[in-house]
């Protein structure tokens, strides 16, 4: 009976191990090809052997950089981290301020405000892009990366939940303290709760950032012109032939973000 | 709300002709009561006001009825009307007369004030002290405004545009310089009847449909086992096995799918791996790839969100309480048993909000096949593909081929099914109805 017991214990343990490596490898397996695909030396996916290339060298990344006549990579990349960095500051900007003011204060709109925010929510957000492209296109502001950016920060504020959260949990009574001491709600702002909220601002600024770094669908709309594509876009321009460059550009720009 | 309304028109004909003279001139009973500064912003409002309605605002309201009705002609030189811009400036009138009564409502409400403050022997706050209440009790309003103003213009003015339009006939060949008409339901009659929609309209659906349930079970199930996988007892280096699927969630998604389309492209190593063995390449997303490009989909998109329902599976199955198990095996149930008894209650009440919230997007699951099969037209659907979501043939639709009316009527459905779900789902979730069950 007990030998029977630690037989199925063991198998119990085998097939767990088996199936997690599996499921590592499966996970594992396509970041791997990509990382291996982008040291290629032809570049083009049909010299592959199976699945990974015959010969590897740097020339890829090399070429990405420097060959700027056709896809100009530095470009794009400067492009998506203006855009990106423009929407963090802003947008987190808005977030923060609009969190803090719907956990802290009690006022007639509040309640209206937040059901409001709520519908817009389930809206396709697809809705709205197709018609700031149709009033861009109509008053001529296709191509404009500021408009980008104005875009992404006007939109922060709607995910202000999380971030109202954590107010919540810094405790009240520091602030009626300060009132007492007679700093009026701004001081308290800025002086006490600012200083307390820093884990949440480096939230807030790592999400607002790495949606703008990997979105594709907005300045796919927006961006019309080669020079003013951001990765993403300028990615998805190229085709199987240009293999390597793809995975080679596609590392670049997925380290900063497995590193966040 | 009616009550308070009703109110405030006793207090107003009982008020002073002070109070009645800033009803007809804004800002007067402030002026007269002393408080000048205020009073000649109220006053300089309504003249704006009317100056703008006299110049604009009435021929934009007029336009946003008729959306135009001289057309433009290059050969006599006539300019026309562009009836995309007259509907957008009439939305804006109506935001300007809306606002407009906001202030007049606080001009009246606010001389009330001052008159009761002075009969009852106070002195009214002076214009300097107000502005100061501003950064003090008031700080929420000046705070509020810039998200409000961004949220409107971005969020807000887009959606009401878009839901206009689905009443329009804008797209096609009548774009500006056409003129634009209102036609009522035709747009959502067109969809459900006319051949050339309504058979791609409704055999998107069903797959839309189809889609969302089994890739959302899919995902949720496969998640919350891999984490269970994760949590058991004889794992050794959890650490290690984790981090796997945590590496998949850090890569952005595009990057995931342009990849995945390149592993089953022709040349792509899949094919050559089936001609080295001697097979046939198969196009795996090309045009007659119907149910093994629908496969790769699911498969796919199980690849890109099981590691984040995994991590909040992760969390949540920490706060078990194992004393339940343990009762449990002293029963006698099998470990299947408990999943199906404890852990899959459990879970589904914690994360009733995040599975909504997945099946949802995954009903408007735009980058997948956008990715995997994106551009391609079938025969037997007008301007979409066997593979393509509700949210895809609206792009098709109104990005690249201008049939804008369309599209947006298509949004406003697709905008009804998610918000009848969501309600239906959260009003009969136990999360909502029995809050304490697991607390």
């Amino acid at each position: 009976m007990m030998k029977k017991h630690s037989f199925g214990k063991a198998f119990d343990v085998a097939w767990t191990y088996a199936l997690l490596i599996v499921v590592g490898f499966i996970f594992f397996f396509p970041c791997l090809w990509i990382v291996l695909a982008s040291f290629s030396k032809s570049g083009s996916i049909y010299s592959f052997e199976g699945f990974f290339p015959t010969t590897y060298s740097i020339d890829t990344f090399k070429k990405l950089f420097t060959d700027t006549t056709m896809y100009n990579y530095p470009r794009w990349f400067f492009n998506t981290l203006f855009v990106a960095a423009g929407s963090c500051i802003l947008g987190t900007f808005l977030t923060i301020l609009t969190a803090y003011t719907m956990s802290r204060f009690e006022f007639r709109a509040r309640k209206p405000m937040m059901k409001t925010t709520m519908v817009l929510g389930m809206f396709p957000s697809f809705m709205g892009m197709t018609a700031v492209y149709i009033l861009m296109t109509q008053f001529g502001l296709i191509n404009q990366i500021w408009g980008l950016i104005l875009i992404y920060a006007a939109g922060a504020p709607m995910g202000y939940l999380t971030q109202k959260g954590f107010f919540d949990t810094i405790p009240k009574a520091i602030d009626e303290a300060a009132k007492i001491d007679g700093a009026n709600s701004a001081q308290i702002f800025w002086k006490i709760n600012l200083p307390l909220s820093k884990p949440i601002i480096v939230y807030t600024a790592l999400t607002s950032f790495t949606w703008p770094w990997s979105d594709f669908i907005l300045p796919k709309l927006l961006l019309k012109e080669k020079d003013l594509y951001t990765v993403a876009v300028g990615l998805m321009s190229l085709d199987e032939t240009e293999f390597s460059r793809f995975a080679a550009g596609s590392v670049f720009i997925a380290v900063p973000i497995v590193i966040l | 709300m009616l009550e308070g309304f009703k109110n405030y028109i006793g207090v107003f004909k009982n008020s002073s002709w002070r109070v009645k003279l800033s009803a007809l001139i804004m800002g007067s009973g402030q002026i007269i009561y002393g408080r000048i500064a205020k009073g000649l912003i109220y006053l300089f409002m309504e003249i704006a006001f009317l100056f703008y309605m006299i110049a604009r605002g009435f021929k934009d309201i007029k336009g946003f009825f008729t959306l135009g009705t001289q057309k433009a002609d290059a050969w006599l030189g006539i300019a026309g009307d562009n009836s995309v811009v007259m509907l957008l400036m009439g939305i804006f009138a109506w935001i300007i007369v809306a606002l407009f009564i906001g202030v007049y409502i606080s001009n009246i409400k606010d001389a009330i004030n001052i008159e009761n403050t002075i009969i009852s022997g106070k002195h009214p706050k002076a214009f300097i002290e107000e502005l100061k209440e501003l950064i003090d009790r008031k700080f929420y309003v000046t705070v509020l405004v810039l998200p409000v103003i961004g949220i409107c213009v971005f969020n807000i003015l887009p959606i009401i545009f878009m839901i206009l339009i689905s009443f329009t006939n804008y797209g096609g060949s009548t774009v500006p310089p056409e003129l634009v008409d209102w036609v009522g339901l035709d747009n959502f009659k067109k969809i459900l009847t006319l051949s050339k929609f309504a058979p791609t309209f409704i055999r998107i659906l069903g797959w839309n449909i189809l889609w969302a349930v089994v890739s959302t079970t899919l995902n949720y199930f496969a998640g919350i086992g891999l984490a269970l996988l994760l949590n058991k007892d004889c794992v050794k280096g959890k650490a290690f096995f984790r981090a796997f699927p945590i590496l998949a969630y850090a890569i952005p998604g595009f990057i995931t799918l342009l990849a995945f389309k390149f592993m089953f492209s022709y040349g792509g190593p899949v094919n050559q791996m089936i001609r080295n063995a001697g097979g046939t390449p198969i196009g795996f997303l090309d045009l007659d790839a119907k149910w093994i490009a629908r496969l790769i989909g699911l498969l796919v998109n199980c690849w890109i969100s099981v590691p984040s329902i995994m991590l909040l599976a992760t969390g949540h199955l920490s706060n078990r309480d194992m004393s339940l198990y343990e009762a449990a095996r002293i029963d006698g149930a099998t470990p299947f048993q408990q999943f199906k008894k404890l852990t899959l209650p459990f879970m589904l009440f914690a994360t009733m909000p995040v599975l909504l919230g997945q099946f949802i997007g995954n009903f408007n699951n735009f980058g997948i096949f956008y990715f995997l099969r994106g551009g391609l037209y079938l025969d037997g659907y007008f301007l979409a593909s066997d593979t393509d979501l509700l949210i895809n043939w609206l792009y098709n639709l109104s990005i690249d081929n201008n049939y804008y009316c369309i599209g947006a009527a298509i949004s406003l459905i697709i905008f009804i099914i998610t918000s009848v779900i969501s309600l239906a789902v959260y009003v009969n979730s136990p999360s909502f109805k029995e809050e304490d069950t697991f607390q």
